[in-house]
């Protein structure tokens, strides 16, 4: 019998051993990548395939990291055609794709998606320069007292950052550290308030280093808190907590304006209007990337491509802009759908 | 012949199979139905015949159709002509695709190359005869095997012991299953954390008071004070459960009492049932539930009372999670409350005690393993619940035993490490993984012990 | 002790009738101790009751509308000079709608007001229509009354989410656009009407035109595979462990380790099976058997364990009496005990598959959680399930998926009081026959 038992249990685990001999098959195009591009590219998808024609593109929301991982994993069925992101690819991820063998990759730059601080309707709504959210945030900022040195942030209320604001605690809910938007948050609104003081703006000269980490630091105790990726879940805690300010992608407060209201930064209101001719300062390209090896083998991508390119998805009144995204300068757009159009390969990160 | 019909058509054979040695059975005990004479009852001699017809054509099926494709595969690619077929592996996995969409009739009009349309049709046939070969090779296999069995039956034969060695063998694989998923977890996770380890010493990480997982990763990248000190996380998943089960411990228990022992029938019958559903609500739902209803409840309550309260207490998320764990701790306990025999509770009742202290004295110690086993796996989903957390305690790693701050716990770092917009192969990536192999091991060890406290308990009351 | 407990009779003895005399004076304490342990007990349970009634309360107030859309009757002309025969699929319906709404409201002008008036009907309706001429190209050339979907923010101001009061910058909805609104329902070409769509359409990013059943068939696949495997597979585990396994080192370790498995975070059967299943076995990324293996692995020590209790409840009486007759040990344990434990092993089961049915986050690392238009149609279609349908809605920033969200909640609970309910008839009837 304990022959027998070892036997069967032999055999079980042979079946299961052999069962990866069966290849995949796949005909629909399939997307992986930021959540930030998520909500854009289902729209052109689901359009794309009511159209008729071809299946609806599978996409799921893995942030841009998560999918650039799948995507430079190979060429073959197995792997993503295409990888939405938030940011630009990285050298390191370039790299990564080329010694997969994913050597031509084609990018297409999509839009802008602004970045705001917003609080509830039932607070007066704020107006923040750079400066101002800087020292809010930073986890260390230049003495109050004058001098050069750093301290760490010793402001309370956003009166003590600016008089002119409200005279409530600093509660700022905003993206986690492994968010793109939060990279994106630093390098725009942060950076730009810290080089407003002149002694930061000569370190940023004589040592980048060291003044990224000054400006990149955000503070600890309390006024900053990470509030995860759902941006919903921010909008209705902020509605539930007047004196919180979130920060979020431009979409939610789009849909939103009834509950929450944007705040001014350095003088601009962030619609619409604002953040398409670049006068609001808060705003981030984003980015989808194609495999060429797919193109024409998985069907439908050439012409997913020329779909989400065209003026009626894209262009000023495309059915993209309505669901918040910031089009392109039309120079700019006709450019990249021309490069689209030829698969123009991308040769190196930035 | 399509697989699963060709299944059914094989589970029909078996049990063709399983008449066929009955029969033989009855006609090798004689006339007259003196089953006596064989050392097992004829059922167990059908049961071996069908055992033997359909195992062995099961296996054969399983295999056939694990290879099948690659064969296929193979023979197709050797037909294609020399520029595709020496393509690296990766390319021609896509060309596979497409001679694979063509023969299964998707996007024939755009497949304009002649061969990969050849191939296809090449593809198709072969396909369709493997299917018929699958089909014959199969059925003849079981009907052979169950011939064959069938003309060995003797009267002496010992089929119950084999039908049943049969079976044991089936039990022992099912219940090593929980052994291979455990190796699984173990291997999937051990790979990245020793990278980690790598990177950060174990001591730091075990050891360290700070969690703050914002060190520079990519070059161009700065954090805020790197630390990967894992006690704060740790301390604050024990909060967050320590509440939990201060929730949900006194009210799930007190409501199995109350339902085995006092409710009458259809009370019970409908309250049961009624709360097992709030095991069942998705926690994304508590989630929201903690963070939009309880949350801003306890931090306007408790400015009231004039303390401080952090927007996304600890205290929150450890209520809604004790609400969503009670029928966990309720259900698993009524059932053991109910196995108490009855002998026990009566006479408890004649030495004069009420129903309360029967409860008490009597059936909850003798119950006591049972509830133990419950109340511990209550436990064990308080610290692997995850959306509940993610939504209402947030990120913030606060030192503290103090339910008013916020705090953060294993899962949710896990969760917000691992579907971030971040590079993939950054230490932050990486301590996900050593945060779910630490919690593995910590679990672990608690099992250990809690098995042990089990054991002794129930030592006293059998 | 001993003494009190005597024969009746023995009762005239003085320390006797102290003894009596001390349990009277403390029977009016034992029974409100009685009376409030009872209490304790009743408010335990309308407690969890109440928590249940509230959830409940609070999603049906918010989700209950979604079952309704708003519909406006237009007089549509199919144009021949729009819809040629043999391109129909690829025609300008839009046109059609925009030329309806154009003759209801003749003194409508200019592009922004125009668009305005275009979005009352939503973008997706051209797609019904084009179903509907495909159904039956007969139509062509004629005028038909026919229901099109409001546009989503249209259908929540009729369902009154935006406020009129409000000014018109901070509202979706324009002070104009309210105006067609009262006219169309003035004339009886506005209606709430019944909710298909959400009932049978897969997702969509345009609110009024998502709807659960993709999910909802991923959701049925997935615990299909589930059932199937960890039904069988933790009722077998569970007897061999209790009924035959000797107790031992090797029992040991497997009983901490199902133990263990039901205390790891669910998150990490998501990273077992994208190493396993994705990565060794190649299956393909986002299909319900692939979903329906995790949550297998991820609810087997579930139902093991609650296998082995109901087992272990079983009185030993049963055994020795079969095995006192000459049964054998398996012929004991499959004739007797496993019959007389299977109502217990059903809790367990229904306890597990509930919480695979709610489950989200492994789903996470094995692509489930996808925005999936088309319905699937097997084990290995690309799916998504229940859950993971209500945490991608509940993370979308369109006003009207909030009300879907808790409408998709209020079908998954539906789905749960009809397991239960199964549930507890099966139980009733093993529990009948034994």
């Amino acid at each position: 019998m304990k022959r027998l038992t070892v036997v069967s249990l032999a055999l079980v685990f042979c079946l299961a051993a052999v069962i990866p001999a069966r290849a995949q098959q796949r005909d629909a195009i399939s997307i992986v990548g930021s959540s930030t591009v998520y909500p854009f590219a289902t729209v052109v998808a689901e359009r794309f395939g009511k159209a008729g024609g071809f299946k609806t593109p599978k996409i799921e929301s893995t942030g841009t990291g998560g999918g650039f991982k799948l995507f430079c994993a190979g060429v073959g069925v197995q792997h993503p055609d295409i990888s939405n992101a938030s940011r630009a690819i990285k050298a390191s991820e370039f790299e990564t794709c080329q010694k997969n063998g994913v050597t031509e990759i084609v990018e297409v730059k999509i839009g802008f998606d602004g970045i705001v601080l917003a609080n509830s309707k039932k607070a007066p709504p704020l107006s923040f320069t750079s400066k101002d959210i800087f020292l809010a945030l930073a986890k260390e900022v230049p003495d109050p007292k004058g001098g050069e040195a750093l301290v760490a942030n010793p402001y309370k209320t956003w009166k003590e950052v600016n008089p002119a604001l409200p005279d409530v605690k600093i509660e700022v809910l905003g993206p986690p550290p492994t968010s793109g938007t939060r990279d994106a948050f630093l390098e725009l609104a942060m950076e730009r308030g810290a080089l407003a003081f002149e002694s930061l703006k000569k370190l940023s000269k004589e040592d980048a280093k060291k003044f990224q980490k000054v400006f990149a630091s955000l503070r600890e105790d309390g006024g900053w808190v990470d509030a995860g990726e759902n941006d919903n879940l921010i909008v209705q805690k902020l509605v539930a907590n007047p004196n919180a300010v979130g920060i979020f992608g431009f979409s939610f407060l789009d849909q939103n304006t009834d509950k929450i209201q944007g705040a001014k930064v350095d003088g601009h209101v962030p619609s619409f209007e604002n953040i398409a001719d670049g006068k609001y300062p808060l705003s981030r390209p984003l980015f989808f990337y194609v495999k060429k090896a797919h193109v024409g083998v998985i069907p439908g991508i050439q012409e997913y491509l020329a779909e989400f390119t065209s003026e009626k998805a894209w262009g000023k009144d495309g059915y993209l802009s309505e669901k918040g995204l910031i089009p392109l300068p039309e120079a700019e757009r006709k450019k990249v759908a021309e490069n689209v159009k030829n698969l123009v390969v991308l040769k190196e990160a930035k | 012949m399509p697989p699963f019909v060709l299944l059914a058509v094989l589970l029909a054979f078996s049990a063709a199979a399983y008449h066929l040695g009955r029969r033989r059975a009855f006609a090798l005990a004689g006339a007259g139905g003196r089953a006596q004479r064989l050392h097992s009852r004829p059922n167990y001699h059908g049961a071996l015949v069908a055992l033997w017809c359909a195992l062995p054509a099961i296996l054969l099926f399983a295999l056939w159709l694990a290879f099948e494709s690659q064969v296929i595969t193979r023979i197709v690619v050797e037909g294609l002509p020399e520029p595709q077929r020496s393509l690296p592996g990766d390319r021609l996995s896509l060309i596979v695709n497409d001679i694979r969409n063509v023969a299964g009739g998707r996007f024939e009009e755009t497949a304009a190359d002649p061969a990969v349309r050849e191939a296809a049709a090449t593809y198709r046939r072969l396909l369709g005869l493997s299917r018929q070969a699958l089909a014959v090779v199969t059925l003849s296999l079981a009907a052979a095997m169950a011939l064959l069995v069938r003309r060995r039956l003797r009267p002496t034969l010992r089929a119950r012991n084999h039908v049943e060695g049969i079976l044991t063998a089936m039990l022992v694989a099912c219940s090593t299953i929980a052994v291979f998923t455990t190796v699984g977890i173990v291997l999937s996770v051990v790979y990245e954390a020793v990278l980690f380890f790598r990177i950060i010493p174990v001591g730091e990480f075990l050891f360290g008071l700070s969690w703050s997982p914002q060190m520079a990763i990519r070059a161009d990248q700065v954090g805020a004070s790197g630390a990967f000190g894992a006690v704060p996380v740790f301390l604050g998943t024990a909060l967050i459960s320590a509440i939990a089960m201060v929730v949900a411990v006194p009210i799930g228990l007190m409501s199995a009492i109350y339902l085995s022992e006092y409710a009458g029938k259809s009370f019970r019958a409908v309250a049961k049932p009624l709360i097992e559903i709030l095991a069942g609500i998705p926690t994304v739902v508590y989630g929201f539930f903690a963070a939009l209803t309880v949350a801003p409840f306890v931090r306007d309550a408790g400015g009231l009372l004039g303390l401080d309260v952090a927007s996304e207490s600890a205290l929150a998320a450890g209520v809604v999670m004790g609400i969503m764990i009670i029928p966990f701790v309720c259900s698993l306990s009524d059932d053991f409350i109910n196995a108490v025999p009855q002998s026990l509770r009566d006479g408890a009742y004649s030495l004069g005690a009420t129903r309360s202290e029967t409860v008490r004295r009597v059936v909850v110690p003798a119950a006591l393993p049972g509830i133990m086993g419950g109340i511990l796996l209550a436990v064990s989903r308080a610290i692997g619940e995850t959306m509940i957390v993610v939504m209402a305690a947030g990120l913030a790693a606060n030192l503290t035993v103090n339910p008013l701050k916020a705090v953060t716990t294993v899962t949710v770092q896990i969760v917000t490490l691992l579907i971030g917009d971040q590079e993939f192969d950054s230490p932050k990536t990486l301590a996900a993984f050593a945060l779910g192999l630490v919690l593995f091991v910590v679990t672990l060890c608690l099992n250990v012990i809690a098995l042990y406290i089990v054991r002794r308990y129930r030592e006293q009351y059998e | 002790m001993s003494k009190t407990q005597g024969h009746p009779r023995a009762g005239k003895t003085p320390e006797n009738s102290r003894t009596i005399a001390v349990v009277r004076a403390s029977l009016p304490r034992r029974y409100r101790s009685e009376r409030r342990f009872r209490l304790l007990g009743l408010a335990a349970v309308v407690l969890s009751l109440g928590f249940l009634a509230l959830m409940f309360a609070s999603l049906l107030a918010n989700g209950v509308s979604a079952f309704r859309q708003t519909e406006i009757r237009l007089p549509v002309h199919f144009d021949p000079e729009v819809l040629h025969a043999e391109a129909l699929a690829q025609a300008d319906y839009g046109q059609l709608i925009r030329a309806s709404l154009g003759r209801l409201f003749p003194d409508v002008e200019g592009r922004r007001e125009r668009r305005e008036l275009a979005a009352l009907v939503s973008s997706a309706a051209v797609y019904d229509l084009r179903d509907l001429v495909m159904r039956d190209p007969g139509v062509i050339g004629q005028t038909r009354e026919v229901w099109l979907k409001a546009g989503a923010d249209i259908d929540m101001a009729v369902k009154g989410h935006f406020r009129r009061d409000l000014p018109e910058a901070e509202r979706r909805v324009s002070d104009r656009q309210f105006a067609w609104l009262e006219r169309l329902a003035a004339e009886g070409r506005l209606e709430k009407r019944f909710n298909r769509t959400f009932f049978t359409a897969g997702d969509s990013r345009e609110p009024e035109q998502a709807g659960i059943w993709g999910a909802v068939s991923g959701s049925f696949f997935t615990l299909a595979v589930t059932l199937m495997l960890s039904f069988p597979i933790g009722v077998a585990a569970a007897v061999y462990l209790e009924e035959f396994a000797r107790k031992g080192r090797i029992t040991d370790l497997i009983e901490v380790n199902i133990n263990n498995l039901a205390a790891v975070p669910s998150i990490v059967f998501g990273l077992l099976g994208l190493a396993v299943f994705l990565n060794f076995l190649h299956l393909p990324r986002s299909a319900p058997l692939v979903g329906g293996l995790v949550l297998t692995l991820m609810t087997l020590p579930t139902i093991i364990i609650a296998g082995r209790s109901a087992l272990k409840s079983v009185p030993p009486s049963i055994r020795e009496a079969a095995l006192g007759v000459g049964a054998s040990r398996m012929q004991t344990v499959l004739h007797h005990v496993l019959p007389l434990a299977l109502p217990g092993m059903l809790t367990g089961t229904i306890i597990g598959m509930a919480r695979a049915l709610g489950e989200s986050a492994p789903l996470l690392m094995i692509g489930m959680v996808a925005f999936i238009v088309e319905i699937p149609k097997g084990f290995t279609d690309p799916a998504t399930v229940l859950p993971v349908q209500i945490y991608l809605w509940a993370d979308s920033p369109e006003r009207a998926f909030v009300e879907r969200t808790s409408a998709a909640i209020l079908v998954l609970l539906a789905f749960l009081v009809v397991m239960n309910a199964g549930a507890i008839w099966l139980r009733k009837r093993f529990e009948r026959r034994w």
